[in-house]
Parts: structure tokens; C-alpha cells; sequence
């Protein structure tokens, strides 16, 4: 709409240019094929000048139409470039294009998959495209399960999830329980025990209050920091690294299997790396706190 | 119209200058389908592009609010279950299955919005970032108005019998309470009528159900 309405209203005055000039271009002739490039190049001022002629210049040649017809005739087709509508029609169609470019270009960027964006983080490591069954879904199973990636990012798990209601866990917990919360579409972050207080701090304000987030420390990384979403993992060595933003924004519930209206409450809430079932509320304790 | 009427009459009727007229009139017409061609072709990208260009954006108030009224949802979902699980009043038991179901629904809505608007569940700015001083409405731990700090929280997953009942009504309540102040902020804000209503939905349902706990909790405490 925007587009096409600047357009029109810029055409009108290259008509009236057009008939202007023709006295004073016709002091400059050229040749027929000259001329056939000043009307292509001008499509709209050519267009205009034949509907306008049916008005305007209609009485000229109709009145005088037999007599003087030779004259006039090669006045009107071997004028000079009039360079003011052309101008004008070139500039309102680069805008046009540039208008329309961007908004095809922004429209584009703004709907790249979260998959074509998650492969710009550099470091990333795709599971879904590395070992597909191990990313298609998790079959429940009870008991330990020997993973193949450190920390988890897929495959089989308990039936209970980890809680991942912006939980920060201060003890390891049971990849079995938090394989499950990733099925539901939470980002897991895991630190080596030993990062400094300062920089796990940083990491804990990223989860609390936020669903589909938790956190725990994990024995044994190769890195200070690790980050889980389902079928992904970027390793980092330092909480400032600004990768985690990126990773949270672009996996968080986008990488569920499940959608985002997969639940992270109701689930474990107890740490410790054995997998465990959530008790009955009737004959025991029903759920354990969280330490800290 | 014109122009393809009269040229084929004047190039016969006038023999010495025709050929160079028809000529320019050929590509005249020529000239006519091209701008009309290009016409067509912008005006079909323009209508292209246009909703692709007006829906919300990464910032807007609408995705700040689909994102942040998920969140506060997510947590009136998570004590709204306990409630049905382990509450003793019928009426309390019952509010929560219907608050769990109902939040969970209106958050599905909210997440279709954003996937339709293609924008991430997460937002790049803080959150309430869309409120006017939204960021110094929240507290302590990530917590927009009316959400359960974690000790509340705690307390409630611990808490079972009459206790749960009196504590669900009373945390319910102030969340309820901060959720119609945001959905206020966004009423006030926005002129998407896909998201406003919606938004009025929430508030006339979350007002209903304050009147409710007001009268539960004056009879059982």
C-alpha cells in the first residue's frame, strides 16, 4: 500500500513535464531508436502522455489532425530525454525495491528456524544431526542408565523429571530425572564443582524465577560450565561467556519434544544422583525440599 | 485502453511518419504492461509483507507479555496442583484443578502467539522489560507481582490438610492480584485486539475467582 502509492503520485507530474518540454526538445532531434529508449525507459511518463493526449493534446491533433500532422508528429517522438521524470521514476523505483528488499530481507531474518540460528553459536554440538535415536524421544525406564554424552542431552529416562521450575539445585542430581526435564523443553546447566561462588551466582540468576530453567553442579565435566537443552550442548569456560544468553534464548522450550505446555512443576525435587520415584504422600514424607 | 484504440488508426492514416509512431506506440503499450506487471508485483509484496512487518516484535508489550504472563501462569499452574492433589476443602481441591487446567490452557494460547509472531519463547530483554517500571516491579529471585517466593513455595509443597487449604487461598489471591495489574499494563498498551482480549478474558476469570477465595477463606479459617 505504501509502496504503490508514492509511485502513483510521483507519475502525475512527469505528464505534465512531459508536455512542457516537448517545444523546447524538439530543438534536439534523434533518431527513432533514441526515442523508442526514452518511452521504455520512461514507461510511465509514456503511459501517461498517450491517456493524456486523449484530453490534453486530443484537441491539438485532432483539430489540426490532417493538415499539420507532419510537423507536430516528429516533435512528439524525436523530443530529448526528459531526465526530470526519468529521474523521478528511477529514484521512486530504487526506494520502492529498497523498500520492499528490506522488508523481504527482515522478514526473512526474522523468521530463520531456531534450529538454523542455534547452529550460528559457535561451539554448539548438534545431537539431533550427530546421533539422531538418541534424540528422537525417551523411552521411561527405571534404575540407572548408562549415557554416551556427558552431561546427557537425550535418550532414555525416569519417569519422574527433575523439578525445572527455575530450580538451582546446590548438589548433583540424577541425569535420569533431568534427561526427562529436557524432553520437556528446560535448558539444564551443569558446573564443575569447583567454579568459583561469584561466577555460579551469575549462572543461578539466569534460572531463578524462570521456568523450564534448572540448575546443578555435575562431577566430572571437561569444561568449567556445560549447558543441556534436548539434542544440544555448548561447553563454555566462563559464566560471562555471552554463548549462555544465546543458548537459553534460542533452545529454551523451542528444543522440547514435548511443547512449551509440558510441565516443570510436579517433578523431583530431591538432589543426589540415584534415580528415585516420587513417593506417596499417604505412608511417607511426600516430597523432599530441595537443599538450600 | 486508449492507446491500443488509436495508434493502429493513426499509423494507417498517416503513411510518411507511421512506422516511427507505431514504433514509440508499440512500446508504449509494452512500457503500460511492464508498470502494470511491476504494479501488480509490488502491490502482491506489499500485502506479503505487511503482516509479516506489523506483528510484534522481539521487544514489543505483546511478546513481553505472552512471555511474562506464561511465567506467572506457570507458577499459579504449580501451586494450583498441589491444591487438587493434597487440599481438604472440595471447594479448595476444586478451584485448583480448575485454575491448573484453565492457566495451563491460556498459556498454550499465549506460546501459538509467539510462534505465530515467530519469536523465541525467551525474550532478549529482562523480564517486565515491557511494563512501564516493570523492572522495578519485580522482586527479589526473578519474581513478577503476586508470584510465591521460593519459601512460599516450599512451605506450600510441605504444607497439607487445612493448613494447604488456608496458605493456596491466601498465596492464590496475591497472585491473582499482581497478574490483573499486569494484564492492566498490557490492556493499557497494546491495540492488539488478539491479545487484548484474551487479556480481558484473564482479568474478568482471575476477578471471579478472588470474590470466590475471599468467601472460601473467610469460612474455613
Amino acid at each position: 500500500m505504501s509502496v504503490s502509492t508514492p509511485a502513483g503520485d510521483q507519475r502525475r507530474p512527469s505528464v505534465v513535464s512531459t508536455g512542457k518540454k516537448a517545444p523546447a526538445g524538439s530543438a534536439k532531434s534523434s533518431t527513432s531508436g533514441k526515442s523508442a529508449t526514452t518511452d521504455k525507459s520512461g514507461s510511465g511518463s509514456a503511459r501517461k502522455g498517450t491517456t493524456g493526449g486523449g484530453k490534453g493534446g486530443g484537441t491539438g491533433k485532432g483539430g489540426g489532425g490532417k493538415g499539420p500532422r507532419k510537423p507536430i508528429t516528429p516533435v512528439k517522438v524525436s523530443q530529448g530525454r526528459n531526465w526530470g521524470p526519468i529521474a523521478l521514476f528511477v529514484v521512486v523505483g530504487v526506494l520502492a525495491a529498497g523498500i520492499v528488499g528490506y522488508g523481504a530481507y527482515a522478514a526473512f531474518q526474522g523468521s530463520r528456524s531456531w534450529e538454523d540460528r542455534a547452529s550460528d553459536i559457535s561451539g554448539i554440538v548438534n545431537y539431533r544431526e550427530k546421533d539422531p535415536s538418541l534424540t528422537q524421544g525417551g523411552q521411561h525406564v527405571q534404575g540407572k542408565v548408562q549415557y554416551t554424552v556427558t552431561p546427557p542431552v537425550g535418550g532414555q529416562h525416569n519417569q519422574d523429571w527433575q523439578n525445572c521450575m527455575g530450580d538451582v539445585y546446590d548438589a548433583p542430581i540424577a541425569s535420569e530425572h533431568a534427561v526427562h526435564s529436557l524432553e520437556h523443553g528446560a535448558i539444564w546447566i551443569t558446573y564443575r564443582p569447583d567454579l568459583p561462588k561469584e561466577q555460579v551466582d551469575k549462572l543461578a540468576a539466569k534460572v531463578r524465577g524462570t521456568e523450564k530453567m534448572l540448575m546443578s553442579p555435575f562431577d566430572g565435566l571437561d569444561k568449567p560450565i556445560s549447558l543441556q537443552a534436548w539434542g544440544y550442548q555448548l561447553k563454555v569456560d566462563n559464566a560471562d561467556d555471552s554463548r549462555i544468553d544465546q543458548f537459553i534464548k534460542t533452545l529454551r522450550v523451542n528444543a522440547s519434544v514435548e511443547g512449551p505446555t509440558a510441565l516443570c512443576a510436579q517433578g523431583i525435587t530431591a538432589t543426589g544422583t540415584e534415580p528415585r520415584n516420587l513417593q506417596q504422600p499417604s505412608t511417607e514424607q511426600p516430597m523432599q525440599q530441595q537443599g538450600g | 485502453m486508449v492507446a491500443t484504440a488509436t495508434s493502429p488508426d493513426e499509423a494507417t492514416s498517416a503513411s510518411p511518419g507511421g512506422p516511427t509512431r507505431a514504433a514509440g506506440r508499440r512500446w508504449g503499450t509494452v512500457a503500460l504492461a511492464l508498470a502494470v506487471a511491476v504494479g501488480l508485483l509490488l502491490g502482491y509484496a506489499g500485502g506479503w509483507l505487511t503482516p509479516r512487518l506489523t506483528r510484534p516484535g522481539d521487544t514489543s508489550a505483546e511478546a513481553g507479555f505472552a512471555r511474562d504472563m506464561t511465567t506467572h501462569h506457570t507458577q499459579a499452574v504449580q501451586m494450583a496442583l498441589v491444591a487438587f492433589k493434597y487440599g481438604q476443602d472440595p471447594a479448595v481441591t476444586q478451584l485448583g484443578v480448575d485454575i491448573a487446567t484453565g492457566q495451563q490452557g491460556e498459556i498454550g494460547i499465549m506460546q501459538t502467539w509467539l510462534r505465530q509472531w515467530q519469536l523465541d519463547p525467551t525474550g532478549s530483554e529482562p523480564p517486565m522489560a515491557w511494563m512501564p517500571d516493570g523492572e522495578q516491579l519485580m522482586r527479589e529471585g526473578g519474581l513478577m507481582p503476586g508470584m510465591a517466593t521460593k519459601e512460599e513455595m516450599d512451605k506450600l509443597e510441605a504444607a497439607r490438610g487445612h493448613e494447604l487449604d488456608v496458605l493456596f487461598v491466601t498465596l492464590m489471591i496475591n497472585h491473582h492480584l499482581g497478574g490483573i495489574h499486569m494484564v492492566d499494563a498490557i490492556l493499557d498498551r497494546s491495540g492488539n485486539d488478539q491479545v487484548t482480549e484474551a487479556a480481558q478474558r484473564m482479568k474478568n476469570t482471575q476477578q471471579g475467582e478472588i470474590a470466590n477465595m475471599r468467601s472460601i477463606l473467610s469460612r474455613i479459617q
